[in-house]
């Protein structure tokens, strides 16, 4: 036994350093394909955190005092309800505020430490009848002057447009990705063909000394394997340049205030990540297995 | 050891390469396949280790139809038949040594046994001493030996060899020739296909004629003619 895994690991060295190239060239395709894709889904979860509070038609939230008393809350809530101009609402309590807050910034533990229930605006989230923006603004600053209201905050256009731009840019990032991740299964299939006819005589030899059919396969197996575990753990990094670089960038904006919430949680990044891991391993087994079953005739 | 019954095998419908084909042949026996060149004695010897399966008609090796043989255990049967070939058929990068452990290696044997029988073997076949020369530093007749070296090295009970002379001078051949007469002496079945009439005629032993697939001659002792 330890004879045959150290034959066969000496001989899939060997196959990578005579093939050396185009390994490195298939690695490099799983890595971009791989971070291009990771990349999407990053983008996707930094817009679905910084957009939470707009989703399913809310156009604006009315926040209420920290200190706020229940009979200021009850007079807002009677008149939402007295209002045709709102088609529906819905109350956020300072608990449900304080467990979003906490999940959001669950890796900034200095800010955490900072708040409590106690400290957080419970608000009102709110979908008007009309949802041109006039009338929601005309309807939203009737709320502004209210006792215990602390501040209106609308949707404004340009949420809509990052919700939407960041859509198209996510969905593009995801179809190249995808492409890329077809192209990098290729790209390994194409390797180990290569690999396996550089090798053919000595295929030839084996089959007719009785190597048997695994012991023939699994070296070209492990090479592909290879190259697409290899190309996921280069991927990683690309990723986390990603996230630092460019999305937290984003967030830090001073012009671009309403990106506040523009980030990916530690937890987010490290499912991403296990996801990029999982699609390279199956992008290479299926190259690999494709490959031997082609190309090598046992 | 070897049995074929009624055997055809047809590569393509109008050029059969062997026809009805009968022949049994007992362990020990050094059996001589003549005949011209697509007469079907390389068929012959294809079908032995189930590098090709015959059209119709069954072979059995060791007493086990290997006709119906699942894939997988077809390496299990090939460990019991060595080969040998016109060519050689030896890896070019590896040394002498390196080329028949190889053999060994590929089907996981442990490497404390490798280093016994490869020199063990080496110095059967007479090239101890070239044991860490390359296949292109030897000559035909020595190369023709290492691989002698890699089909025995496992012990086989039935050596295959399709034209092993073929590329030799005479005198080179009559030396390979008492290596396989060697061989056999130990209780290991040859079958060779060859073209040699002197070797034929000099060492009279079992002789299977082919013409056109069939087989028109089966004679102990015979001669090439």
């Amino acid at each position: 036994m330890i004879a045959k895994t150290r034959f066969l690991l000496a001989e899939t060295g060997q196959n990578i350093w005579r093939n050396l190239a185009l390994t490195l060239a298939s690695v490099l395709v799983a890595a971009v394909s791989l971070a291009l894709f990771g990349a999407s889904q990053l983008v996707a979860s930094a817009v679905e955190n910084a957009t939470q509070r707009w989703e399913g038609g809310i156009e604006f939230v009315v926040f209420m005092k920290a200190d706020a008393e229940q009979s200021q809350l009850d007079a807002i809530e009677v008149l939402l309800e007295g209002s045709p101009e709102v088609d529906e609402w819905n109350f956020v309590t300072k608990e449900e505020t304080f467990q979003e807050f906490t999940e959001f910034f669950a890796d900034d533990a200095q800010l955490l430490d900072t708040i409590s229930v106690e400290t957080m605006p419970p608000s009102f989230r709110i979908r008007p009848a009309d949802p041109d923006a006039g009338a929601v603004e005309a309807l939203g600053s009737t709320f502004e002057a209210k006792p215990g209201v602390r501040t209106v905050v609308f949707a404004t256009e340009v949420i809509r447009e990052i919700q939407n731009n960041a859509e198209k840019i996510s969905l593009v990032t995801l179809g190249t990705g995808a492409l890329l991740i077809v192209a990098s299964a290729i790209v390994i299939l194409t390797t180990l063909s290569i690999a396996i006819s550089s090798r053919r005589n000595e295929i030839e030899i084996m089959k007719l000394v009785g190597a048997s059919n695994w012991f023939i396969r699994i070296p070209f197996m492990i090479e592909g394997m290879i190259q697409g575990i290899v190309g996921a753990l280069l991927a990683l990094p690309l990723l986390a340049l990603a996230r630092t670089y460019v999305i937290e960038d984003f967030s830090k904006s001073d012009n671009l205030r309403l990106l506040e919430g523009f980030q990916v949680s530690d937890g987010e990044f490290l499912f991403i990540s296990l996801i990029v891991i999982a699609i390279g391993t199956a992008v290479a087994t299926i190259g690999s297995i494709v490959a031997v079953s082609r190309y090598l005739d046992v | 050891m070897i049995r074929l019954e009624n055997v055809s095998k047809e590569y393509s419908a109008d050029s059969p390469a062997l026809i009805d084909a009968n022949a049994e042949i007992e362990k020990g026996e050094f059996v001589f396949l003549v005949g011209a060149s697509g007469s079907g004695k390389s068929t012959f010897i294809r079908l032995l280790n189930r590098e090709e399966k015959p059209t119709t008609g069954k072979v059995y090796v060791a007493g086990k139809d290997i006709v119906g043989l699942s894939s997988w255990k077809v390496p299990f049967l090939r460990r019991n038949i060595g080969c040998i070939f016109q060519d050689y058929r030896l890896l070019p990068k590896r040394t002498v040594a390196e080329n028949v452990a190889f053999a060994l290696e590929v089907i996981g044997r442990p490497k404390h046994v490798i280093e016994q029988q490869v020199p063990a073997i080496l110095d059967l076949v007479g090239l101890s001493e070239k044991s860490h020369r390359l296949p292109d530093e030897l000559s035909g007749g020595e190369q023709q030996r290492v691989s002698i070296a890699r089909a025995f090295v496992n012990r086989p009970l039935i050596l295959l060899a399709d034209e092993p002379t073929g590329n030799l001078d005479p005198d080179t051949a009559v030396g390979i020739m008492r290596l396989l007469d060697r061989i056999n002496r130990t209780g290991t079945t040859v079958v060779m296909a060859t073209h040699d009439r002197g070797i034929v005629d000099t060492m009279r032993r079992r002789v299977i004629e082919l013409s056109d697939g069939k087989i028109i001659r089966d004679q102990s002792g015979g001669q090439y003619r």
